[in-house]
Formats: structure tokens, C-alpha cells, sequence
């Protein structure tokens, strides 16, 4: 805290993750304990980019994607700059250089400014890549190389890009996805499913290699082709071909391999994965790596007043890089974890400006790696972990967890179910019963449960087929298959069972009134009484009810 | 034979029943009411018939079937029990023991100050004795530690229906609305235990195939959606919040909103619109355990035309952030339109016999009759001027429940508390520090039928009627005020609360006037509830026993109201309020390894902590003790059979019983009823962490680990 005034916060970035570290700061705001500026690139508010695919095919309207009140925010004091950019940072006064000159103050600095979408090595796209290096130029042009990307070639990353996805789907034209992640297989399945015609092109045997193991990917592959999306495997792709338009202007014609097949469209929608946009950290001496380098408290590794959330954030331990000075880790490209570090870093900041003890600030829990969930009506893929080992691999025992000489232990163990034809596939990779990863295709019960189970490293049922019944069409009926077993509750409001209905008649109740009588059974509510003439029916010989 | 056309002593759905009586003539003079040809001997046996009324259609539960047997029970208490020197009760005179009480108290109030008395109610007791309990402790006893059992009942829905309609009654409409319905939406409630005459107003939904019930368990009644009724959502406990926050993000999403509602009904729906907006549906798959379709599915139906409920019981109440999750179903609600639409709305399902007119009257710790709050000025001078008393010394608020039983027997907090119909010691969370909280009293006065657990660690135990041998009025769940009456006298040396109450405020010379007659009490209730949100000026036992369907609000000169909202909602500017709620440890749950949660809830036979429940042979053979819920899975990974005993460890402590393997609950839950006492109790591992709008505690998500034990343990 500064000895005269609030703590002066510094928020670079507006996305979700900014905007929920803002929304967080907003109490020691209104108490005058924290000064807040933020500074976003796009106009916009801070949208939920999550569903960005879901609006770019036109099925969530643009309010869907609103998750903040930059209005309120304001209201309560913090100062929201839109449409700026920060060109510098001079760490030794403390502020930040602005496009049109002006300089903040900061006392605390957060990077929170996100990736942006990677442009391959292309023929044809070379002057549209940005050299990582380059220092940043304005806030239009924050994410573009030399050259803008040629028409008809768009990479999903903002609300811009969306909406010229937005209307080659409603136009129907031909989009190709280059990149099989789960962005590209989430675009692809709902363009197709709103109409377009799309195909997806990658340079792997599998759809989202990353986190899909070879059975589940075969399954997605296969469930995206009978979606009606030509799924291109093993392509190597090499350059864009473009036309020239009616008004002069190249656009996008067909993407070409390097097998010499020649992939026609009228938009190349790139989805070759981001990259944090780091390279004003790096531009101020901050150590970047695939992001901004911070500790398990979101701290800068090399300034204590600056720190980094969200897709820029490269959470690792300070001396963690490998001597070619690599840093394992980066950041997960999820908006869940990021928001965890907006929770935890307004909490921290907060504490700072109001003098609180560093105690009070809750530890960086144990981040357990993300699941994934495409999202799709048509296809239930979730994954997460580690997904690669087979049932017969090596058991892999894992080195550390046993003491010397002691008989390996801990072994991981990897159960898989696989049902192409009825696109069902289940793999579930344990060690001592808890889920290393799992892999869940068209088996949404067990998804979500194995979801759960994953990320609280919960022990899974010794019979994991368990797991899979859950999606069984019995599964919740196994109790009452027989509705007139003897166990089975025939009255709920008097607790009566169809044994206890059957002694009744044994002992010479004829009549749903007799049996009422004599056990109670459809004295209640009434909703039963059917069931019991019925009963009577079957256990007596006929008589007339009344 | 003497007949009393009364309700069921048990739950919130108040059937009626008709009991009849040996018409021998009492010993005591009747009480003057109009219907009553006076009251039956004491001691000769009373029959129960199933009467003809809306809610129950002339049935019963086994409960309702059996309430009579409690009358001529021999373990009722009928002389005041006075705990010697020597440890033992010995049976005492009522004047020995209002003595003591009255001199205990006096004494604690000068030394101590008034506070150092506490009350604690229960949502069972009529309406004239909820009244006239409030009227006590701020009166006679002038202390502001007074709350109540439904505190762990019905307070965060109650709380969050003020805030969003500024009223709170538990079903604004009259439950036949439900009859015609073509979805309801039954969020943490097991109907078919807690209250099954209930079902026969879902046999409609049913057979539309619109009931839709969310419940961790595969309860009776979410088995109730088999055979094409409906479908059950099983989310992991506690992950409420986040369905209905990703079932409003469904309804928005897909443009099922009621928009013309909104812009004219309502306030705050852009904001909930912002907030919902982070609950996209795989991410509350993620949470809840709910696969997307079924979000989506659920979603559909609730938007999919007219007759939509949507009704939350305790399952979603009962938690930390439970007023939250409460206000997350309205939020639904509202944003579909129900809300003050005729044959469509929300609703929440009171428990306790009365558990609406109980929460209405004065036994909260902040509120004053006619559900009024303590803090407004106008509300204390309205009170204190029908009490004859100057509003400066009516206290000011209290604490709520959970707080005034951590306060018992601490330093310079309560020394000294009356327990009127309830029994904390098996309900209340964190049971083992509330009996050590008890034992630290300088003096515990009890009022019950039967030694119950409670009563057993009081001073003095004073023996009161029960149902069958009292007048008054009781609300049920759907804000109908219904008269309870008397079919006999009640036995040896019972007396009534009202006349406890009467003796105690003479012997410490309380101002005001104390009337024992109920009919008296309610009139005077009327008067004080003139002009707050629950009004009952309007009505008296007289016009009650004409067989009005008396809905309140029901001020003098109206008719009632059995449909709340359909003009206007209760907030000055008469529109329903939508507010954003965010669930607090949205992101990580920590691993937790071997850790499985507790969810604890009701059975059929058995009613609350049992007092009653566990005295009757029918009920208690049927269910004689407590059975511990498990997975076949879990049990299997844990080494546990069904019908072995296990020992259940939560960091409060230690609760044993046998396994019930049953594949009808989640891999991760287990579920203990909370109806039994000694080291079956379950709340010996729940924890006193409270919801900190409603001050409800949190009975639903406790962290345990489960063991099989073997014989000699």
C-alpha cells in the first residue's frame, strides 16, 4: 500500500479472465482502498469466449456471451479504457506507456492479456504471421503481422472473426477448418449442423491429438464423417491458393497439401491453436516463455509488483527451466483455471491494499490438468489427463512412490471399453484406483461422473464397469424392474410392499378396500390403488371390486 | 362418542382427519370454542379417520394412521420433573417448579442481564403458542435471544422469497393448482416420505410425463418419474446452485425466456442475464455430474407451454449457500414467467406441521407478528401498543439459531433456556457440542410430551398437551390458516404453554395481559399482525370454524388470498425482484482422496428427531434405527456388506450404524436419516456452518470417511 492513497492496480487485457479479476477487485474499489484501471484492446465488453464458436454459427445470440457489467464495474469506480493498447512499460518508474502517449502509474500490474490465434507456415499467409517478438503496435492491430490475413481466411479468436464466420454460415458456403483441436472439431460440427458444408484437415491420424488418445479420436473422426464432415487425415497442408475477386482483391480458393490434393472453400478458418500474447512483458525485460513467467502466487519471476493470469500466464516454478533454458508447463488455454487465478490473485491484491496479512491469502491449490468437453449436440467427447497408455503397456510403476528394494506398488492401470458401432468408447487410465485420465465417447453419465471423480482424485469403483452401466438404458430402473416383486413398495404413504398386499390376501382380503383394511395400502393418496387391483388380480381369482 | 374434526399432528400438509373419543364428560370445564361438546376423558383410546379436504382427500400416511397411539402412550409425561441434588428428575408440583423456573430467571436477568435468558421454539407448536412464545421473550422476559427449530428448516427459502417477492409463503397458490400442471420441477425434495398424501397432486404431472426431480438420491419419489412420468437428475450434493444457474443460461440461450414478463413484472434481469452467463452447459456438467442433454432436455420442458411448477424442499435449502440456491429456482422461475401466473409457480415445500404460521408470528430471532421485522420502528410501535408495553423496551433483534446454541453456557452470553418443542440435541448441527453447549447451563427448562433427548439433560420438564388435546390454529404449507382441535382432555397434570406462559409472566410481574385461551390468544395475534406481510386481522377461531379456506394475507374485510402475486408482487413498487447469485467455491473442489459427502433427510415412519416417531410400535418396528445409505461400488471398495455395521468420522465426529448397500445414491454420497439419537444421531457429524442471509445450517454436503466395523467395536 502506498503511504498516501489507494493502491494503484493496473489490469492490462478486458476478456473474461480480466474482467472477473476486475468484477473481484470491485469492493476495495467502493472502499477506496484500491485505484483500478483497465486497459482492453477491443471495444467491446468483455465477452465469454468460451461460446464464441456457438455464436459464430449463429446458434447463441451476442447477449449470450456477456458474463461481466463493465457499467456497474465503472459505476463503482474502476476506470475501463477500451479500444487501448499498451505500447510500454517502464518498470523502473512504474508506469505504463499508452498508445496516444499517456503513461499510468501503477503500483500493481497484471497481465491478463490473453493469446491470440496462431497463423501457421503457410504459403501464402507468411507476411500475416507475427514474429513473437514484435513489440505491439496499437490496439487494432494488436494480433496482426505485416500484412493482414487475406480475404476469405479468418482464425476464430474475437467477436470480429465470428461474425465472418458468422456469415459463410448463413450463406452455406464451404468452410475448411485447417487444425483438428477442439475449437476446429467444435466450429466444424456446429457449422455443419447449422448447414454449411465443412470439412476439417489436419496433419495427424486423430482429431484432437492433444487430449484424445487413438481409440477415441477413431471414434470422433468417425462420429464427425457420419455428422456429414469429411474429416482430411495426414494432411500437410502448405499453402492457401487464392482467386481474385469481382473488386480486384485476392480471396481464399482452396488450401493445397503437400501430397498435391487441393482442398476447395470459400473460407479457411484457421484453428492451429494460440499463443499467450507475451511480448510486452518480454519488450520490458520480464522472463516470457510460451507466456509470462509466474510463480504458484501469479508473481512475475522478475518483478514482484507484476503479475499474469489467464492465457498468458505461465504458472512454473522460479529455476524450473531445463538447461536449454525450456520451462515446462504454459498456460492451459482454459477459462476455468484462469478464473481460479483471478479468484486468488483479487484476494491477494485486495490483502495487499487493506494491509492484510500475507496469510490470509489462500495457496494455489494443486491444479489437476483440465478436462476437455467438446462441445456438440450431435457427439459427447470429455477427456482429460493423460490418455495414451493401453491396457497391455508396461505397467509403468511410478519411480518415486516406492521405497527402495520394496516390490513395485502403484502400478497404473488403463480399463478401456470400445464399441465403434454404437459409438460408445470408455478409457480410464488409474493408479491405485485413481483416474490418471480418462477418455469418454458417447457415454455422457459416465463423462460426468468420470469428470467429477478426475478432478477431486476420488478412488473409482474396483468394478468400472460400474461407470459404464451408468449409461445404461435400465440404469434407473434396476430397483423397480419387477413392479410386483415381493420386495418392492407398492403404497409409498403407508410403506406397504406387494409381499405384505400378498399376505393380506392370503388371509382372505378380496376387495383394494379389504386390503386397504388390513395393511393400509391405498389409504393414503390414492395413487396406488390400481396397482393393487392389479395385485389382486393376479394373486386371486376374480371378484368385483366395491 | 366425542368427535374433533382436526389435522395430522405431523407435517406441513396438514391433512385432515376426524378423531373420535370415549364422550365420557371431562373433569375440566371445555374451553368455550364453538364446535367443541366437550372434551373426552383422558386415558380411554382415540380413533383417526382420513376427513375429506383438499390437500388429502380423506387419506393418510402410516404416520397420520398411527398419531392416536401417542395419546394413551405410557411414557408420556404427565407431573413437571424438578432434577434433584442427586442427579435424578423427581415429579414436583407446578408451582414448585414455576417457582424455581421464575426465581432462576429473575435472578439470571439481574445478574446477567436479560439476555443471559434464551428461547428456543419449534416450528410444531400452533400459531397462538408461536405467538404468545414471542410475545414472552420480549415481554416477560424482555431478552432478543429467541429463535427456533425452523431455522433448520425453512429459512433460506424464507429468506430468499422476501427478497424476490417480498413476501414469503411456502406455496402461493393452493396445492390443487398442482393437479393440472403439465411439468413440475422438484429440486431436493423426497415427497414420497416427507409428506405422501402429497403425490396424489402429482399424478397428474405424472401422467403427462412432466415431473422432473433433482435429488442425489434415487429416491422414492424421483423413482417416481419411471415408466415415462418424467426423469431424475442425480447431481453430486451441493451442485444445485450450479443446475439452476446452467438451467437459466439453457432457457435464455435457446430464446425461451418470458421477455414481455420480465421488461413488465420484474427488476434485475440483466444482471441475473450477465451472471447465468458464465454457466454454459458442459461447464455445469463438469460440476454437477447432469450430461448436457439432460440439461438441455430439462431446460426445453420447463419452457415448453402452460401448468410449469417449480417447487425446492430442504435438499436445496439446507446448505451454506442456501438462501442462494433458493434464489437461483426463482431466478427460473421468473425468467420463465411463473411467478403470479395462474396454474404455474414457485413454490417451496414446508416441513413442519407448522412451519408457516411458526415463521410468521414472532419466534424468529429478528421479526415480530405478522412476519414483521423487529428493526422497523412503525412495526414496534404497532406491536408494542397491542401489548400494552413501550416500544423502547421490546429488544432488538437476536441471533439465529445455530449462534444462540453456540452461545449457551458461554461466558457472558445465555446462562438460562426454555425449549419449547424442539429437541436440538438430535436436530440441531454439530450435535455433540450442543449437548456440551446444554450441560454448561446454568438452568434448562424443557416443555414436551415425552422425556425426550433434550428433556432428558434439562432442570425441570414440564409436561404439555398434545395435538388431539388442544385448540388453535395451524398454516399450513399452502398459507392456509386451519383449526386444530380437541378431542380430549390431556392426562395427570398437564398444561398447556399458554398457561405456562401465563404463570411464569405473573411471577415476574410482566406487564401486558396473558390470556390461556386460544381463541383469545388468536384474537390477539390478529390484532398485532394487522398490516404486516402474513395478516391475520381478518380472521378468528369463530369464523375459522365456519370452514373457510382462510389463504392470508387476510386482513379484516377481505376474503383471503389463495393465489398470491397475480395482480402484483409484495415489494412496494409491486414487482418480483431477480437477484445474481454466484456460487462461492465455484471452481476447485480440493482432491479429497477416500472422502465421500453425507447428505442427511427423513424417512417415512419416522418424524423429525423422533420423539414422537419412535414411541409408536407400527412406525418404529418398521424403521427401528438408522441405516446408512452406500453405493454397491463404494461399499465394495470399502470392504462394507449390506447390514454391516460401520462407523461414519467427520471432524465434528463419530456416528455408527449398518450399511444399507443400495445403488439408488451416487458413487460419492452417502445419506444417514437424522432421526435417531445416541451414536446413531447423524448431526454428531454435521457442522455448524451457517448460510449467512438465512442462518441455515449446512445438514446437506458434509465431508465423511466410512469404515466397516467389526463386532467387538
Amino acid at each position: 500500500m502506498t503511504a498516501s492513497g489507494p493502491l494503484r492496480v493496473v489490469v492490462l487485457g478486458y476478456g473474461p479472465v480480466g474482467a472477473r479479476l476486475v468484477e473481484e477487485l470491485l469492493p476495495a474499489v467502493r472502499r477506496g482502498t484500491a485505484a483500478l484501471t483497465v486497459v482492453g484492446a477491443e471495444e467491446e465488453d468483455a465477452y465469454n469466449r468460451v461460446l464464441l464458436a456457438e455464436y459464430a454459427v449463429g446458434r447463441a445470440a451476442r447477449e449470450r456471451l456477456d458474463v461481466t457489467d463493465t457499467a456497474a464495474a465503472r459505476a463503482a469506480g474502476a476506470d475501463i479504457r477500451l479500444g487501448a493498447a499498451a505500447l510500454g512499460i517502464d518498470r523502473v518508474r512504474r508506469v505504463v506507456r499508452l498508445e496516444g502517449g499517456e503513461s499510468l502509474p501503477y503500483d500493481r500490474l497484471v497481465f491478463a492479456t490473453g493469446s491470440r490465434a496462431n497463423v501457421p507456415t503457410l504459403g501464402g499467409l507468411e507476411t500475416a504471421r507475427r514474429a513473437r517478438s514484435a513489440p505491439p503496435a496499437g490496439s487494432a492491430v494488436l494480433d496482426q503481422g505485416p500484412a493482414p490475413l487475406p480475404r476469405g481466411v479468418v482464425a476464430l479468436r474475437d467477436l470480429r472473426d465470428a461474425e465472418v464466420v458468422l456469415e459463410a454460415v448463413r450463406d452455406r458456403r464451404r468452410i475448411v477448418v485447417l487444425g483438428a483441436g477442439v475449437l476446429g472439431m467444435e466450429v466444424a460440427l456446429a457449422a455443419r449442423e447449422q448447414g454449411a458444408e465443412v470439412s476439417v484437415v489436419y496433419h495427424g491420424d486423430v482429431p484432437m491429438a492433444r487430449n484424445l488418445d487413438t481409440g477415441g479420436g477413431r471414434m470422433l473422426a468417425r462420429a464427425a464423417r457420419a455428422a456429414g464432415v469429411p474429416m482430411v487425415a495426414h494432411a500437410r497442408a502448405e499453402s492457401v491458393l487464392t482467386r481474385t475477386d469481382d473488386d480486384g482483391r485476392q480471396r481464399f480458393a482452396a488450401l493445397l497439401c503437400a501430397d498435391g490434393k487441393e482442398i476447395a472453400g470459400d473460407l479457411l478458418l484457421l484453428s492451429c491453436g494460440v499463443s499467450g500474447r507475451a511480448e510486452l512483458a518480454a519488450a520490458s525485460g520480464l522472463p516470457v516463455s510460451t507466456g509470462v513467467l509466474v510463480d504458484e502466487d501469479l508473481r512475475s519471476w522478475g518483478d514482484d509488483r507484476v503479475f499474469a493470469i489467464g492465457d498468458c500466464a505461465h504458472v512454473a516454478s522460479p529455476g524450473s527451466a531445463t538447461p536449454d533454458g525450456r520451462v515446462p508447463g504454459g498456460p492451459a488455454g482454459l477459462i476455468g483455471p484462469g478464473w481460479r487465478q483471478a479468484d486468488r490473485l483479487a484476494r491477494r491484491l485486495i490483502g495487499e491494499a487493506e494491509d492484510r496479512t500475507a496469510s490470509a491469502v489462500p495457496l494455489l491449490p494443486d491444479e489437476r490438468p483440465a478436462v476437455v468437453m467438446l462441445k456438440a449436440e450431435s457427439v459427447d467427447v470429455v477427456a482429460g489427463g493423460a490418455v495414451t497408455a493401453e491396457p497391455w503397456d508396461d505397467p509403468d510403476p511410478e519411480p518415486t512412490s516406492h521405497a527402495a528394494g520394496c516390490p513395485a506398488r502403484h502400478e497404473r492401470q488403463v480399463a478401456v471399453w470400445s464399441d465403434p458401432a454404437h459409438g460408445g468408447y470408455l478409457k480410464m487410465v488409474t493408479r491405485d484406483g485413481v483416474l490418471e485420465g480418462f477418455v469418454a465417447v458417447g457415454l455422457p453419465r459416465a463423462a460426468a461422473e468420470l469428470t467429477l471423480l478426475f478432478e477431486r482424485g476420488d478412488e473409482l469403483p474396483a468394478d468400472r464397469t460400474a461407470l459404464l452401466r451408468l449409461d445404461a438404458p435400465d440404469a434407473q430402473s434396476i430397483s423397480t424392474s419387477d413392479p410386483f416383486a415381493p420386495e418392492s413398495t407398492v403404497c409409498w404413504c403407508n410403506g406397504v410392499t406387494a409381499a405384505a398386499i400378498g399376505d393380506a390376501v392370503s388371509a382372505g382380503s378380496t376387495t383394494v378396500e379389504c386390503v386397504g383394511a388390513a395393511t393400509r395400502a391405498g389409504t393414503g393418496c390414492g395413487g396406488c390403488k390400481g396397482r393393487i387391483a392389479e395385485l389382486l388380480a393376479r394373486l386371486g381369482p376374480a371378484v368385483p371390486t366395491g | 362418542m366425542t368427535a374433533a374434526a382436526t389435522h395430522c399432528p405431523y407435517c406441513a400438509l396438514q391433512c385432515a382427519m376426524t378423531l373420535r373419543a370415549d364422550a365420557s364428560p371431562s373433569a375440566e370445564a371445555g374451553d368455550g370454542t364453538p364446535t367443541k361438546a366437550g372434551g373426552a376423558r383422558a386415558g380411554g383410546p382415540v380413533t383417526v379417520e382420513g376427513r375429506d379436504f383438499p390437500t388429502n382427500r380423506g387419506g393418510l400416511c402410516k404416520k397420520g394412521w398411527t398419531s392416536a397411539e401417542l395419546l394413551t402412550s405410557p411414557e408420556r409425561l404427565t407431573r413437571p420433573l424438578v432434577r434433584r441434588p442427586t442427579g435424578e428428575f423427581a415429579e414436583a408440583s407446578w408451582d414448585e417448579a414455576l417457582d424455581l423456573i421464575a426465581s432462576a430467571l429473575r435472578d439470571s436477568r439481574q445478574r446477567f442481564g436479560a439476555d443471559s435468558v434464551g428461547v428456543f421454539g419449534g416450528g410444531g407448536l400452533t400459531n397462538e403458542k408461536a405467538y404468545q412464545l414471542g410475545k414472552f421473550a420480549r415481554v416477560a422476559l424482555g431478552t432478543s435471544r429467541i429463535d427456533y427449530n425452523g431455522r433448520f428448516c425453512m429459512s433460506s427459502a424464507a429468506a430468499a422469497g422476501n427478497r424476490a417477492f417480498g413476501i414469503d409463503r411456502g406455496l402461493p397458490f393452493p396445492v390443487e393448482d398442482l393437479d393440472d400442471a403439465d411439468t413440475v420441477l422438484l429440486i431436493g425434495s423426497n415427497v414420497a416420505e416427507t409428506m405422501p398424501p402429497f403425490l396424489g397432486h402429482l399424478s397428474g404431472v405424472r401422467s403427462r410425463g412432466g415431473l422432473i426431480v433433482v435429488d442425489p438420491r434415487r429416491s422414492a419419489t424421483a423413482r417416481l418419474t419411471e415408466d415415462g412420468a418424467g426423469w431424475h437428475l442425480q447431481p453430486t450434493p451441493g451442485s444445485d446452485l450450479v443446475l439452476l444457474l446452467g438451467l437459466t443460461h439453457l432457457v435464455l440461450a435457446e430464446g425461451l425466456a418470458d421477455l414481455d414478463y420480465l421488461v413488465e413484472r420484474t427488476e434485475g434481469f440483466d444482471e441475473v442475464r450477465r451472471s447465468v452467463g458464465a454457466w454454459w452447459p458442459e461447464r455445469v456438467q463438469a460440476r454437477t455430474g447432469v450430461p448436457v442433454a439432460r440439461l438441455r432436455e430439462t431446460a426445453r420442458r420447463l419452457a415448453s407451454g402452460r401448468g410449469v411448477f417449480v417447487l425446492t424442499g430442504r435438499g436445496v435449502e439446507q446448505h451454506v449457500d442456501g438462501t442462494d440456491t433458493a434464489t437461483a429456482a426463482i431466478n427460473l422461475a421468473l425468467v420463465l414467467g411463473l411467478p403470479g401466473r395462474r396454474g404455474s409457480g414457485y413454490g417451496t415445500l414446508t416441513g413442519q406441521g407448522n412451519g408457516q404460521g411458526g415463521r410468521e408470528h414472532g419466534q424468529k430471532a429478528d421479526q415480530l407478528p405478522g412476519y414483521r421485522k423487529i428493526t422497523d420502528p412503525a412495526a414496534r410501535a404497532a406491536v408494542a401498543d397491542v401489548w400494552g408495553v413501550d416500544p423502547g423496551t421490546l429488544p432488538g433483534p437476536g441471533v439465529p439459531a445455530v449462534e444462540l446454541l453456540g452461545e449457551l453456557g458461554q461466558p457472558g452470553k445465555v446462562r438460562c433456556l426454555l425449549v419449547h418443542g424442539s429437541n436440538p440435541v438430535v436436530s440441531a448441527p454439530d450435535a455433540g457440542a450442543v449437548r456440551a453447549n446444554l450441560a454448561a447451563l446454568d438452568l434448562l427448562v424443557v416443555a414436551d410430551f415425552f422425556l425426550s433427548e433434550t428433556a432428558r439433560l434439562a432442570d425441570v420438564v414440564l409436561p404439555v398437551p398434545q395435538w388431539a388435546e388442544e385448540e388453535g390454529t395451524m398454516t399450513s404449507l399452502e398459507g392456509r390458516v386451519l383449526r386444530r382441535r380437541k378431542v380430549r382432555d390431556a392426562p395427570g397434570d398437564v398444561r398447556s404453554e399458554l398457561w405456562i406462559w401465563a404463570e411464569l409472566a405473573r411471577r415476574l410481574d410482566a406487564p401486558s395481559e396473558w390470556p390461556t385461551e386460544p381463541a383469545a390468544v388468536f384474537a390477539e395475534l390478529a390484532r398485532a399482525s394487522a398490516g404486516g406481510p402474513a395478516d391475520y386481522s381478518g380472521l378468528s377461531h369463530e369464523l375459522l370454524d365456519t370452514g373457510i379456506a382462510a389463504h392470508w394475507p387476510f386482513p379484516a374485510g377481505s376474503a383471503g388470498t389463495p393465489r398470491l402475486f397475480l395482480e402484483r408482487f409484495a415489494h412496494p413498487d409491486g414487482r418480483a425482484r431477480l437477484v445474481p447469485v454466484t456460487p462461492t467455491a465455484t471452481e476447485s473442489s480440493p482432491a479429497r482422496g477416500s472422502a465421500l459427502t453425507l447428505i442427511t433427510g427423513r424417512y417415512l415412519e419416522q418424524y423429525q428427531s423422533g420423539t414422537q416417531t419412535r414411541r409408536v410400535a407400527e412406525l418404529d418396528g418398521a424403521k427401528p434405527e438408522a441405516r446408512l445409505q452406500i453405493h454397491p461400488a463404494t461399499a465394495a471398495r470399502l470392504g462394507i456388506a449390506d447390514g454391516a455395521a460401520v462407523r461414519v468420522t467427520s471432524a465434528r465426529g463419530i456416528a455408527r450404524a449398518r450399511a444399507d448397500v443400495t445403488s439408488g445414491i451416487r458413487l460419492d454420497t452417502v445419506f444417514l436419516p437424522f432421526h435417531y439419537a445416541g451414536e446413531q444421531c447423524a448431526n454428531l457429524l454435521t457442522e455448524g456452518a451457517v448460510d449467512p442471509i438465512s442462518g441455515m445450517p449446512e445438514f446437506k454436503r458434509t465431508a465423511v470417511t466410512v469404515e466397516a466395523i467389526g463386532a467387538d467395536q
